[in-house]
C-alpha cells in the first residue's frame, strides 16, 4: 500500500458538526463535550429540590419517546432507513424517529455499562471494609478480591493482545499462545464456567429432595399439578411412549378400533400441552403482559409511585 | 501432566467443591463460591468493557481510522469519523455513583431512569407484537361444521397384522380433505376446552377481587386448576433441564476428565 | 417410629447420593431409544433442512456452561444442520457477555469435528462471522428490526488469512440490507431472550428457537401461535433434533413403516454426513434413569404419608 492508497482512504471521512475525522483536532472536541457533560451535572445539581422529580422525569420520558413515536408513526412498508430517501415530511418524521432508535438504545447502553459498575464497586467496598476491620471470615473476603483483581488483569491484558497486538489472528491457535491467554482460558473456560454449570444443576438435587418431601397430594389443585407433570415427564422417556405406543398398536390391531391411536401416550400429552397447557402458560402470560404494560406506562408517564419519579 | 488435563482438572475440583455444600456447610465450599463471586465480577467488568463501552462508546467517540489492505491497496474497512458528544456520557454515566452520596444521591436515579423510560416505551411498542397473533389464535372455532362421525376419522387402518397409514392413495386423499373442510365434535370439543381454559385462568388472574355466585366461584375455581396444570408443565419441564445439568456435570467428571488423564 | 415415618425423616443425603450414583451408572450406557420427536422438534427440523443451500441465517446465542448440558447439545447440533446445509450465518449473543466465547469454542470444535471427517472447513469472514456480544437484548433487537445495518455498523470480523474486514462486505453479510432479507433467526437461549427476539423480530424474520426446559414452556403459546416457527425444548429437544438427522421426517423406513412419521409435511430428508448421534444420545438414557427417580421420589414420598397417616388414625 503506497501513501497515496492510505490518505485517499482516511479523506472519505464527511465531517459534520458532531462528527469529526479521527486525529488530534476530534481529541479538542471529546475534551469539549467532556466538559459539555460535565457542566451539565453540575447544572443537574443545583436543581431545586421541588424540580427534581421533574428532572427526572424529562429523562424518563424522551428515553421512551422514540419507540412509542416509532409503534404509533406510519412507516413504509420493508423501509431501509440508512439507505433509501423519504418521499414526504410524513415520511421524513419517521425516517427521524427510527434513525433515532439506534442512538437512543447505544445511549442506553453506555448508561448501563456504568451502572453495571456500580454494583462491582459495591462489592468491592464491602469486602475492602470487612478485610480492612478483620470481620468475621475476612479470608474468604480476601480469596473473592484476589479472584476479582486476577481474573480484571489477565482478562483485559489477554484483551490487548488479541485486539490490537495480534494484527494476523495468530492467537486464534492455541499453539501461538502466550502464558496469558493459558490464564485467561483457565481462570474462563476452565473454572469460571465449570463452576457458573456446578451451581445451577445443583437445584436438581433440590427438586429431587423437594419432590420426595413435600410435593404430596393434599388438594385437588396439587393433584392436577402432579397429574400435568406426571404425564409431561412420563412422555419425555421416548422408550416408555414406544413401548406404550406399541402396546395401543397391538390393541388397534386385536379390535380393529383406530380410535384407540388416541390414547398413545405421545398423542395423548401432545393434546394436553396444546389443548391445557398452552392456554394456561398464555393466561399467565398474558396476565404478566397487561401488567408490564401497564406498569410501563405508569413509569414512563411518572404515574409510578415506587418509580425514579418518587 | 498437559495443559487440557490440568484445565480439566480444576474444573472438576471447583465443581466438587461446590457441591460439597451438599454434603454440609464447610470451608472447601465457602472459598470456591467466593472465587466464584470473584471470577464472575472480574470477568462481567472486563466483557462491559471490551464488549458494550469500547465499541459502542469508546469506537464511537474516537472514531475509526480505515483499514486498507497491504497486497491490493483496497479499502478493507472505511474509515468512520469520531462523534465528539458521546464524551458527555462519561459525566451523565458516573452520576450513578453519587448513590453513595448523600448530599446528590437523587442524581443517580437519571441514568436509571433513562434505562426504565427506554424499557417502557419499548412496553407500548412491543405489546400489540407479542399479543395480536396470540389472541387471535386463541380464538378457536368451537361449533362443529359436520355431526357425520363424532370423531376425526382415522388416517391409519390394519394390514397384515399392522397398522399402517391407508394404503390406498385415493381414499387417504380423500379421507385428508374431509380433514382439512370440516370441524368434527371432538375437535370443537377440544377447542372448546382450549378457549374455557385460556379464559379460565386469565379470568382467576386478574379478577383478584371477591366473585359472588355459584357460575363465578366456579369459573374461578376452574381457573385455578388450569393454571395448576400450566405449573404441572412448568415444574416437569423444569425437572428435565435440571437433571440434563446435573447428568451434564457427571459426565463432564465421568467421561470428560477421566479421558484427559487416561488418553495422555 | 415405623418404617413409614422412618422413610419420611429419611436423610436428603442420601437421596442426593442416590442421584449421583444412578446418574453415573446411565452414563456408561449410552443407547439409541426409540422416540416419536415432539411436534415443536419436528416443525424446528422441517423448518432449518428446508431452508435453501448457501442461505443466510442469523443466530442469537444466549447461554453459557450454566445450561451446557442442554444448550451445548442444541448448539453443537445447530452448527452440525447449518454446515451441512452450506448456510451462511452470524452469531452474537443479546443477553451475557460470556456467550459468545462458550460459542466460538464449540463451533471450533465443531469446525476441527467436520475437517477430521474430510468435509469442508467453515471458515471465518466467509462462511460465518462472529460477531460478539450486544448488551440490552431488548435494544438491540428493537434496532435490529427497525435498522440493521446500524446495529452491526463498524464492526469487523476476521478473514482466513488473518486480516480483518467490516462485516458488511463479507460474502455473509453483502448482500443483506434489512432483517427481512435475512432467511431465518434462530435464538439458542437459556433466558426469556428468545420472548424479546419475538416481540421485535416474529414479524419480519422467521424465527425458530432451541431452548432450555425452563424456558420452553414459556415459548409454547408463541409455537402455538405461530410466532415460533420450530421449537427444540431441553434435552427431549436435542435428542429428537439428533434422532431426526439420522432419520429424517417421513425419510428412512424400518420394515416398511416411517422412523420418524409426521402429516404436517413431506419427506424431509435426513443429514447422511458427519457427526449426528451426539451429546443427546449420550445423555437422554440417563435422563430415563433420572425421571424414574423422580416419579419414583414422589409416589413414595406420598405413599409414606397416607401409611403414616393411617397408621395414627388406627392409634387413635
Amino acid at each position: 500500500m503506497n501513501l497515496m492508497q492510505y490518505m485517499l482512504a482516511q479523506q472519505a471521512i464527511e465531517e459534520t458538526f458532531w462528527r469529526k475525522a479521527p486525529g488530534q483536532g476530534l481529541i479538542l472536541w471529546v475534551v469539549i463535550g467532556l466538559a459539555l457533560g460535565t457542566g451539565l451535572c453540575f447544572l443537574l445539581s443545583t436543581v431545586p429540590t421541588n424540580l427534581r422529580k421533574k428532572v427526572i422525569f424529562t429523562f424518563t420520558f424522551l428515553a421512551g419517546l422514540p419507540y412509542v413515536l416509532a409503534f404509533l408513526w406510519p412507516r413504509p412498508i420493508s423501509a431501509d432507513f440508512t439507505n433509501d430517501v423519504p418521499r414526504n415530511t410524513g415520511e421524513q418524521i419517521g425516517f427521524f424517529i427510527n434513525q433515532a432508535v439506534e442512538p437512543v438504545g447505544t445511549l442506553t447502553n453506555i448508561l448501563g455499562g456504568f451502572l453495571l459498575g456500580v454494583g462491582i464497586f459495591s462489592l468491592v467496598r464491602v469486602h475492602s471494609i470487612r478485610i480492612k476491620r478483620k470481620q468475621e471470615n475476612w479470608g474468604y473476603s480476601l480469596v473473592l478480591l484476589s479472584s476479582f483483581a486476577i481474573m480484571t488483569v489477565v482478562g483485559f491484558w489477554d484483551w490487548r493482545l488479541r485486539a490490537f497486538v495480534d494484527q494476523t489472528g495468530a492467537l486464534n491457535v492455541r499453539d501461538n499462545w502466550q502464558p496469558v491467554n493459558y490464564a485467561q482460558d483457565l481462570l474462563f473456560e476452565g473454572i469460571y464456567q465449570q463452576m457458573d454449570s456446578a451451581m445451577f444443576s445443583m437445584i436438581a438435587f433440590f427438586i429431587l429432595s423437594a419432590a420426595y418431601r413435600a410435593f404430596r397430594i393434599r388438594s385437588v389443585e396439587a393433584t392436577v399439578m402432579m397429574a400435568s407433570a406426571l404425564i409431561l415427564m412420563l412422555n419425555l422417556m421416548g422408550a416408555l411412549t414406544y413401548a406404550w405406543g406399541e402396546g395401543i398398536n397391538n390393541l388397534v390391531v386385536q379390535t380393529g378400533n383406530p380410535f384407540l391411536m388416541n390414547f398413545k401416550l405421545n398423542v395423548f400429552a401432545d393434546w394436553l400441552r396444546s389443548t391445557m397447557q398452552i392456554p394456561a402458560i398464555r393466561a399467565i402470560d398474558f396476565g404478566v403482559g397487561l401488567g408490564a404494560l401497564a406498569m410501563g406506562l405508569r413509569l414512563w408517564l411518572g404515574l409510578e409511585k415506587g418509580g425514579v419519579t418518587a | 501432566m498437559d495443559y487440557d488435563a490440568i484445565k480439566i482438572t480444576a474444573g472438576v475440583v471447583a465443581t466438587i467443591g461446590l457441591y460439597s455444600i451438599l454434603y454440609k456447610e464447610n470451608k472447601f465450599y465457602r472459598f470456591f463460591e467466593h472465587v466464584f463471586l470473584g471470577l464472575a465480577a472480574g470477568y462481567t467488568i472486563v466483557a462491559q468493557w471490551k464488549d458494550t463501552l469500547y465499541p459502542q462508546w469508546w469506537l464511537k467517540m474516537f472514531g475509526q481510522v480505515a483499514d486498507v489492505d497491504a497486497a491490493t491497496g483496497a479499502v478493507t474497512s472505511p474509515a468512520v469519523p469520531g462523534n465528539w458528544i458521546y464524551a458527555a456520557m462519561l459525566p451523565i454515566g458516573l452520576l450513578a455513583y453519587l448513590v453513595f452520596n448523600r448530599k446528590h444521591n437523587w442524581m443517580s436515579k437519571i441514568p436509571i431512569g433513562v434505562i426504565l423510560g427506554l424499557w417502557s416505551g419499548q412496553q407500548i411498542q412491543i405489546w400489540w407484537n407479542t399479543w395480536g397473533p396470540q389472541i387471535y389464535s386463541s380464538m378457536q372455532p368451537i361449533i362443529p361444521t359436520t355431526f357425520s362421525t363424532l370423531s376425526v376419522p382415522s388416517t391409519v387402518e390394519v394390514v397384515n397384522g399392522r397398522v399402517m397409514p391407508i394404503q390406498d392413495p385415493v381414499a387417504l386423499a380423500n379421507v385428508q380433505q374431509q380433514l382439512a373442510n370440516n370441524l368434527y365434535l371432538t375437535q370443537a370439543l377440544t377447542n372448546f376446552i382450549f378457549v374455557l381454559t385460556f379464559a379460565s385462568a386469565f379470568s382467576y388472574f386478574i379478577f383478584s377481587f371477591e366473585l359472588k355466585g355459584k357460575f363465578l366461584t366456579g369459573i374461578n375455581k376452574f381457573g385455578r386448576w388450569m393454571l395448576m396444570i400450566g405449573f404441572g408443565a412448568i415444574f416437569g419441564s423444569t425437572v428435565m433441564a435440571r437433571f440434563a445439568l446435573v447428568i451434564d456435570r457427571m459426565s463432564y467428571i465421568v467421561n470428560e476428565w477421566v479421558q484427559a488423564l487416561t488418553q495422555r | 417410629m415405623t418404617i413409614w415415618e422412618k422413610m419420611q425423616k429419611v436423610d436428603r443425603r442420601i437421596l442426593y447420593a442416590i442421584l449421583v450414583v444412578c446418574v453415573c451408572v446411565g452414563l456408561f450406557f449410552p443407547t439409541t431409544i426409540p422416540t416419536d420427536p415432539d411436534p415443536s422438534s419436528k416443525s424446528f427440523y422441517a423448518e432449518v433442512m428446508k431452508l435453501e443451500k448457501g442461505s443466510t441465517v442469523i443466530i442469537q446465542t444466549d447461554w453459557t456452561n450454566s445450561t451446557r448440558g442442554e444448550s451445548m447439545g442444541h448448539f453443537e447440533n445447530l452448527m452440525r444442520l447449518m454446515m451441512h446445509g452450506d448456510h451462511k450465518f452470524v452469531f452474537y449473543s443479546a443477553a451475557d457477555p460470556a456467550a459468545p466465547q462458550v460459542a466460538r469454542t464449540v463451533l471450533a470444535r465443531i469446525v476441527a469435528e467436520r475437517k477430521g471427517q474430510g468435509l469442508r472447513e467453515y471458515k471465518v469472514g466467509e462462511d460465518y462471522i462472529d460477531l460478539g456480544f450486544f448488551p440490552n437484548a431488548e435494544a438491540t433487537n428493537t434496532t435490529m428490526g427497525s435498522n440493521l445495518r446500524s446495529v452491526w455498523a463498524n464492526r469487523k470480523s476476521k478473514t482466513p488469512t488473518g486480516g480483518e474486514v467490516d462485516v458488511w462486505q463479507t460474502p455473509v453479510l453483502k448482500d443483506v440490507k434489512n432483517i427481512g432479507d435475512v432467511d431465518m433467526m434462530i435464538v439458542v437461549t437459556a433466558s426469556a431472550s428468545i420472548d424479546v427476539a419475538i416481540q421485535r423480530l416474529a414479524q419480519k424474520v422467521p424465527i425458530t428457537a432451541m431452548v432450555t426446559g425452563v424456558t420452553g414452556p414459556g415459548v409454547l403459546p408463541f409455537y402455538q401461535s405461530g410466532q415460533v416457527k420450530g421449537l427444540a425444548i431441553g434435552l427431549k429437544g436435542v435428542y429428537d433434533v439428533e434422532y431426526m438427522m439420522v432419520n429424517g421426517i417421513n425419510d428412512v423406513e424400518v420394515e416398511g413403516k416411517k422412523v420418524v412419521e409426521w402429516d404436517k409435511v413431506g419427506k424431509v430428508d435426513r443429514v447422511n454426513e458427519g457427526t449426528t448421534f451426539s451429546r443427546g444420545r449420550a445423555y437422554y438414557g440417563t435422563l430415563h434413569v433420572a425421571l424414574v427417580l423422580l416419579i419414583l421420589a414422589v409416589v413414595m414420598g406420598n405413599v409414606a404419608m397416607f401409611a403414616s397417616r393411617r397408621r395414627k388414625g388406627d392409634a387413635v
